[in-house]
């Protein structure tokens, strides 16, 4: 990062930092500077936050449920455990 | 890298103020406790491929994986009845799986991936391609050559089959430490803390490895933005 502003090359790799709020104040002014002038990157972030939101609403739909007989497997230990506290 | 007894999840409180709050799990764990299968079912078919994902960070196949989730599954169920609310059951969860992967991928003389983990290590390049920005020689050095054009109607056309099969495809093609924090941060919406924990990373790996997964997913899915509707 260069000393007295930032460039759109510099702020491709700071946009999650930006996201988090996990930035120095000083490096927080000039990333708000260049984003109130720069369409491009204010593009670029939106992408960036656009995609953290499909990622998760992606992986919401499960497509890897576990395999049935893991699954039957597990569900006769969760069965055999409650019973057993059951009779205790 | 502590390896073996098992230690219970921080935290005094459920987390808040992350994307998922509130806990969607919280209305189960009184129907887990009263040995309801159906509930124990919700919960492995809601977590098990993140797990699995996570799981895959350490351990070095799919099968391995699947064997090292069937374990924590089962340290879940001799758990339940001493689980304190101290966390949410996610976040229980995901610690078991953390320690019993662990375990596995030393035994498996497996490095493990996180400790060592410098950000160029599991960097994969720059978030952007460079050609994209202006060079040196340029009036504008460092900025954009190439912009990034704006998604039209992403919400419509993220829905569709092709691009969530896009999206997939990008997110398998991640390194799987990637894949692990991508899944921990933004699947499961765990908090920037709670992930740096359970992966023993510093704050400043876990944002670099974060912004290179979504950075790389991002990419592919402006392929798909840019082809015709």
């Amino acid at each position: 990062v260069s000393v007295d502003e930032i460039v759109c090359r510099e702020f491709a790799e700071l946009a999650t930092e930006y996201l988090e709020g996990a930035m120095p104040d000083e490096t927080l002014e000039l990333v708000e500077e260049h984003l109130a002038m720069c369409d491009w990157c204010r593009d670029y972030l939106h992408q960036i936050e656009t995609t953290a939101r499909a990622v998760a609403a992606e992986i919401e739909t499960p497509d890897a449920a576990p395999p049935a007989q893991a699954l039957e497997a597990l569900l006769g230990a969760f069965r055999a455990r409650t019973r057993g506290d059951a009779s205790r | 890298m502590t390896v073996g007894a098992m230690p219970l999840p921080p935290g005094t409180a459920p987390p808040s103020g992350g994307p998922r709050a509130p806990d969607r799990d919280a209305p189960l764990l009184a129907a887990l406790r009263a040995g309801d299968e159906q509930a124990f079912a919700t919960l492995v078919t809601r977590y098990h491929a993140s797990l699995r994902r996570v799981a895959r960070a350490y351990v070095s196949t799919d099968a391995v994986a699947e064997e090292v989730v069937q374990e924590t599954w089962l340290a879940a169920i001799s758990g339940l009845p001493r689980f304190e609310q101290r966390a949410s059951i996610k976040t229980w969860l995901f610690h078991i799986l953390a320690n019993k992967a662990k375990t596995r991928g030393v035994r498996e003389r497996r490095t493990v991936p996180f400790a060592s983990l410098r950000p160029a290590d599991e960097g994969g390049g720059r978030s952007v391609a460079p050609e994209r920005f202006r060079g040196d020689g340029d009036a504008w050095p460092g900025h954009w050559a190439t912009p990034p054009r704006p998604w039209e109607d992403p919400e419509r056309r993220l829905q569709s089959l092709e691009a969530r099969e896009c999206l997939r495809a990008a997110i398998g093609a991640l390194p799987e430490v990637q894949q692990a924090v991508l899944t921990l941060r933004d699947v499961e919406g765990l908090e920037a803390e709670e992930v740096c924990e359970l992966l023993d990373l510093s704050a400043g790996n876990q944002r670099v490895i974060l912004h290179r997964a979504r950075a790389r997913v991002r990419t592919e899915l402006e392929r798909y933005f840019e082809e015709p509707a």
